[in-house]
């Protein structure tokens, strides 16, 4: 698919809630995380079949997101989140400034999620006395959430991680 | 906004440790303590360690890496012991994320409670209640709208519904009270369909329908200015475990209001006698399950002893003349059938008694329809007032 094909699609996503904040006030407190993913995912789960459960499960998956900005990201810049619906479909879009050379990193573990061996992987990590990288984090999204991920080009030094959660589907 | 506090808990007898909570720690230096209980815990255990995940709302990757490690390592050292985590079907994620443990180490087993809560579960959850719930509703209400407001009703409060069934209530207190926010929620997947169902045909989106364990629900504690639960506390084996979970989502100052029957008070003229015996055996039958639909005036100790107070007890009875007589049978219908038609028959109940049975529902319903007829049925309403 080329992007004049995609585009008419992705125009179906409606916005529903963004943040933004300086990427170092976001680092200055580990629970932003926590609390950002809770209150974002209370917000737009309202007008789900199941809003308690729709709002744990997305909580869930933000904050692995956010987590995984807080621990890859670095001071300079802004932070921004956005989400968007199509359907029973959310999209996150999650954009922060990391320290050069980490694209290239964000880009093989976005890939990797794609491969057939995802699931081994993911079975081999846990079993791997190493804790959760960024990696794994992306792996658990694609196997335990169904996330479709994505990274969306950008200047340098900031990425952007385009993930959908089709969590509407699983939860009712 | 208030997290639910994690909690880290090894309960020997049981060789069960739980994890509740929310826990999403930055490092695992942060869980050291929780971890370092969980593997003594598994040091300890014979046979079976039961790992209950049902009331863990969140974990991050680094706590589950972290606790899944110590499982995976006590699997490879240990070959005696076995390892049974028990999910919950209402938080999806700890169902899926806990499954690839069983597929790492065959020593591993995750299952996922949701069924067998309680004894009468399959009777309450089937569609075959569904009419009684609608029917039953639908009598009451006239009387519960007026005495609604002295146990806490009023317009613009946070309220839920806990054992909703099929949602009718949370509908018709939305339209006589707007309430400014209702969460109405139950165990049973096809009485919430058929809530949200009718929820849409009256263009209603803003209640949140919710599937949830009423004993252990994910819903925050200290919440609610109202909680609702009606008929529900006589259908579980241990009531009490229920209203402590009533009583934490309440907000301090907030109201716990509680309806529940004493069928063997359900009574009818003419053929009065015929009606009391098969009330009488509706209550052992219902016991037979584990139910106490005697219920209703024990309220006010089950209120006092899980520690509210200014408590307020009434009771009401409806009967064939609160308005079409038809109505009154029609619930009596559904009764039969679910009680004479299926609970009887489960219990192994000889023929010649459920026909017994099954009389005394016919002559309630004579008297409902009788011209000169009167038929009852009483309902004991309380609330209990969380202490501030
Ligand atoms: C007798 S009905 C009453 C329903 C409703 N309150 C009414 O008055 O019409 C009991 C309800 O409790 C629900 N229930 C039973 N066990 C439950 C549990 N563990 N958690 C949530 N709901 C439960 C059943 O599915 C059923 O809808």
């Amino acid at each position: 698919m080329n992007a004049a094909q995609r585009q008419p699609a992705e125009m179906k996503y409606e916005p529903l809630l963004q943040f933004e904040m300086e990427m170092g006030t976001f680092l200055s407190d580990w629970q932003h995380c926590d609390q950002l993913s809770t209150y974002m995912a209370r917000m737009i789960s309202h007008n789900r079949t199941d809003p308690l459960r729709h709002s744990n499960f997305f909580s869930s998956a933000l904050n692995e997101l956010l987590e995984v900005s807080f621990r890859g990201g670095s001071p300079e810049g802004r932070i921004g989140c956005a989400v968007y619906r199509q359907g029973p479909k959310e999209r996150v879009k999650l954009s922060f400034p990391c320290p050069p050379g980490h694209q290239q990193f964000f880009r093989e573990a976005v890939a990797r999620t794609h491969r057939n061996d995802a699931y081994a992987r993911y079975l081999d990590a846990l079993s791997s006395d190493l804790g959760p990288s960024r990696e794994v984090v992306l792996l658990d999204l694609a196997i335990n959430f169904d996330a479709e991920i994505r990274l969306e080009e950008e200047a340098p030094p900031s990425i952007t991680i385009i993930v959908d959660l089709p969590l509407e589907g699983i939860v009712s | 906004m208030l997290a639910a506090p994690f909690q880290a808990e090894f309960d020997a007898n049981s060789q069960e440790f739980s994890f509740a909570g929310v826990i999403r720690p930055r490092s695992v230096d942060e869980i050291a303590h929780s971890i370092s209980m969980f593997r003594n815990a598994i040091d300890e255990a014979r046979g079976v360690l039961y790992i209950n995940v049902k009331r863990l709302a969140q974990m991050n990757n680094t706590a589950f890496h972290a606790f899944s490690r110590v499982v995976l390592d006590a699997c490879r050292t240990r070959s005696d012991i076995r390892f049974v985590v028990v999910t919950s079907s209402v938080v999806g994620w700890t169902e899926r994320m806990f499954r690839h443990l069983g597929k790492i180490e065959p020593q591993i087993r995750v299952e996922v409670y949701d069924s067998k809560f309680y004894p009468g579960q399959s009777f309450v959850e089937d569609t075959s209640f569904i009419p009684i719930l609608r029917t039953q509703t639908k009598m009451t209400w006239r009387h519960e709208r007026k005495i609604l407001p002295r146990h806490g009703m009023r317009p613009g409060i946070v309220m839920a519904d806990i054992c909703c069934g099929i949602g009718d209530f949370a509908v018709l207190v939305r339209k006589e009270f707007q309430p400014a926010r209702i969460v109405a929620l139950d165990h049973s997947k096809a009485s919430l369909a058929y809530a949200r169902d009718v929820a849409k045909n009256f263009g209603i989106s803003d209640i949140e329908y919710s599937y949830g364990d009423a004993s252990e629900m994910l819903l925050e504690d200290n919440q609610f200015d109202l909680v609702t639960c009606r008929h529900s506390l006589q259908i579980f084996n241990q009531p009490d475990l229920l209203l402590k979970e009533l009583y934490r989502i309440c907000k301090p100052g907030g109201r716990v209001y509680i309806t529940n029957e004493k069928n063997s008070h359900c009574l009818g003229e003419p053929r009065a006698q015929s009606i009391q015996w098969t009330y009488n055996e509706v209550a052992k039958l219902f016991s037979h399950f584990e139910m106490d639909v005697e219920l209703g005036p024990k309220s006010r100790r089950y209120l006092a002893d899980a520690g509210f107070d200014d408590i307020l007890v009434e009771s009401f009875m409806v009967t064939n003349h609160d308005g079409d007589p038809q109505d009154f049978a029609d619930v009596i219908t559904a009764w039969e059938n679910v009680y004479a038609g299926e609970m009887a028959v489960k219990r192994g109940d000889p023929a010649e008694f459920i026909e017994r049975f099954r009389q005394g529902f016919r002559d309630h319903i004579f008297a409902a329809l009788h011209p000169k007829g009167y038929a009852g049925w009483p309902i004991w309403a309380a609330s209990g007032r969380k202490p501030l």
